[in-house]
């Protein structure tokens, strides 16, 4: 930690936990809370092979992948194809069981 | 999507699989030539010039390939045909621009929607390019020259906006390389003009009417066999109707409507027993084999192989069940092909076998074969007359392979069902000089186990799902469960383990699985 300078509050109060020697309870999270141009966790598998970096709960985030075309091949995009797709299903974690398949398989 | 729109594409689906939309109707639309249909229902933005429509008339696909394109004009252009025109309009294009089979066949795997198969590879530039979305036999299974390649990535930029800012676009030129060198690269490998194209469409169609033999395997079930009698109606269509048994004698009769497309893309909706079945086979050039897989309507990942030759044909052996047998065993071992019936023609199974109760026609033959308990382990042709096969012998199992190796299946829930992965354990023995000897699928007991440290600390093992009898994994059911971690999804990171008796010992193999979440786009080809 010596090596690094803390630039905002937040990154204050790590330096303090690490002073008063509460390391352990600072722990990063392995589970990324949505994509975005940073950081994109996965749709079926992580970066790492695994699903433990995947967007987690999926729903928490699903209509930021589908509002900005975020995961074309997984998510019906509602920014130019599919418009409507989550009409009416204004929470995705309260209303992710009425959402339609594009392609129904029957 | 509305409700009516999913209506609408459970038609589009059966127009492709099953010609539900009937003979009548689609010959009503087939009365008015394909360019003609084209004309009515396409030019209005494909400007037709020299008889050629702007794109259309540039594109090779498949059957599936088309149909995603007609869904696509609808949803995206609002262009609204009736089950006829549509039915009649994939016909056409799949018949006059489609793919030749040996252009379609190292794609076939995504056609046959197989669970778990491994992609092509074209390398790293369209690798990252197209593959970061689609499988790469999607890729492969179009046919466009580089100009027509170029178009496509524009269509892609301008539909799909922000496809140069996501993962595998930023952080490369990507529309450079999009609009530079990719369009060519891919036109050298997936041409629209070939010869394989030309030659193909010079071909006679075959007239697939008339009795065949059935052969069949089920992964994580029984293998089955029995007859196909094909009739082609005056449409051009085809009716089958199967008369099939498994190998404990379990009769699986049904029958089955298909469309030939392309002058060999079988693609069927068959009632077998309970169940709604899809075909999706390929004729072979001859006329005389048609083979591909067989899956349940509503459950892809779920179905078979399927392998049918015309009966009469010159004598071989299609299957011998099982595949294996172990020394000092006696078993009942059904042979199936043609030419098989001579009685005056000996049975063999190689050395250290006997045969008794020969039971045989032309297309079966059951035997009690005993195998001496010192024979030799090893490969045995099994043979009567000209037709030969082979079967393997065995004294013990000495390595277990879990397959497929790595899957993937999906949680389900609300209006999507869930992806069951169905594993097999494959024995094998090894023989005195070293190598591996496969004996086919044994009965094993499945379990899973934590991939990795961190699936351990999350329990994926409690909450991903849990195996059936037959090494089936069912998911769990989908959405955020809070009773995890940030009220996570049931998705898992786990060892499958395959445990299986011999003698005294106990084999293991393993397995990779992943269990995610669920898709909303589920397109005939991924």
């Amino acid at each position: 930690m010596s090596e690094l300078k803390p630039t905002n509050h937040k990154a204050e109060l790590l330096l303090d936990a690490v002073a008063e020697g509460h390391v352990a309870e600072v722990l990063a999270m392995e589970t990324v809370a949505g994509c975005s141009t940073t950081f994109d966790p996965g749709w079926e598998v992580d970066p790492f092979g695994g699903v433990a970096s995947l967007c987690q709960p999926m729903e928490a985030d699903l209509y930021g992948c589908s509002d900005p075309c975020w995961w074309p091949a997984q998510v019906p995009d509602t920014m130019s194809t599919y418009p409507a797709w989550d009409a009416g299903k204004p929470s995705a974690p309260g209303d992710w069981r009425e959402l339609d398949c594009v392609f129904p398989k029957k | 999507m509305s409700i009516g729109v999913e209506k609408y594409w459970k038609s589009w689906a059966a127009a492709l699989l099953l010609g539900s939309s009937g003979a009548g109707a689609a010959q009503g639309a087939a009365a008015v030539s394909g360019p003609e249909l084209v004309r009515s229902y396409c030019s209005g933005c494909h400007q037709e010039q020299a008889g050629k429509f702007e794109r259309i008339s540039d594109i090779r696909k498949t059957p599936e390939g088309w149909v995603m394109t007609l869904f696509r004009m609808r949803q995206m252009h609002g262009l609204n045909l009736g089950d006829d025109v549509r039915d009649a309009l994939v016909r056409y294009l799949a018949d006059t621009q489609g793919l030749a089979p040996a252009e379609s066949a190292a794609g076939r795997f995504a056609l046959e929607r197989r669970p778990n198969a491994q992609d092509i590879d074209l390398g790293p530039e369209i690798g990252v390019m197209c593959g970061r979305c689609h499988t790469l036999a999607r890729v492969s299974l179009q046919r466009r020259d580089e100009a027509e390649w170029l178009k496509l990535a524009h269509t892609h930029v301008g539909q799909w906006t922000s496809i140069e800012y996501s993962a595998s676009g930023r952080d490369r030129p990507w529309w450079q390389i999009a609009s530079g060198p990719l369009p060519g690269k891919l036109a050298a490998l997936f041409p629209f003009s070939s010869s394989a194209w030309n030659e193909w469409q010079s071909r006679p169609v075959r007239d697939l009417g008339g009795s065949w033999v059935v052969v069949g395997h089920v992964p994580g079930g029984k293998d089955f066999y029995g007859t196909a009698r094909i009739e082609r109606d005056a449409g051009g269509d085809f009716a089958a109707h199967y008369q099939l048994a498994d190998v404990t004698g379990f009769a699986m009769n049904g029958d089955s409507k298909a469309i030939l497309y392309t002058g060999y893309e079988w693609r069927g909706s068959a009632q077998i027993g309970a169940r709604s079945l899809r075909e999706v086979y390929a004729v072979s050039d001859d006329g005389n084999r048609i083979a591909g897989r067989w899956f349940d309507a509503a459950h892809a990942e779920e179905g078979g192989e399927w392998t049918a030759v015309r009966e009469g044909g010159a004598p071989q052996v299609l299957a011998v069940l099982p595949q294996s047998l172990r020394a000092g065993t006696t078993t009942t071992v059904t042979i199936v092909g043609n030419g098989l019936g001579a009685a005056t023609l000996p049975v063999s199974f190689g050395a250290g076998t006997s045969v008794t109760k020969v039971e045989r026609s032309a297309q079966r033959i059951r035997a009690l074969v005993t195998v001496a308990a010192n024979a030799a382990p090893g490969m045995r042709a099994v043979s009567t007359g000209a037709a030969v096969g082979k079967l393997a012998v065995y004294a013990q199992i000495d390595q277990l392979n879990v397959v497929p190796g790595y899957a993937i299946a999906r949680l389900g829930g609300g209006r999507v069902e869930p992806v069951s992965a169905q594993f097999e354990a494959m024995g094998f023995t090894r023989l005195p000089g070293g190598e591996l000897l496969a004996l086919g699928p044994v009965s094993a007991e499945w379990t899973s186990m934590p991939f990795d440290a961190e699936a351990k600390r999350t329990e994926d093992e409690k909450f991903a799902g849990h195996f059936d009898m037959r090494g089936r994994f069912l998911p769990s059911a989908a959405g955020p469960n809070p009773a995890r971690e940030f009220s996570g999804d049931n998705v898992g990171n786990l060892t499958v383990v395959a445990r299986a008796a011999d003698s005294s010992r106990t084999l293991e193999g393993r397995g990779h699985l992943i269990v995610t979440v669920q898709r909303w786009i589920t397109p005939p080809i991924y």
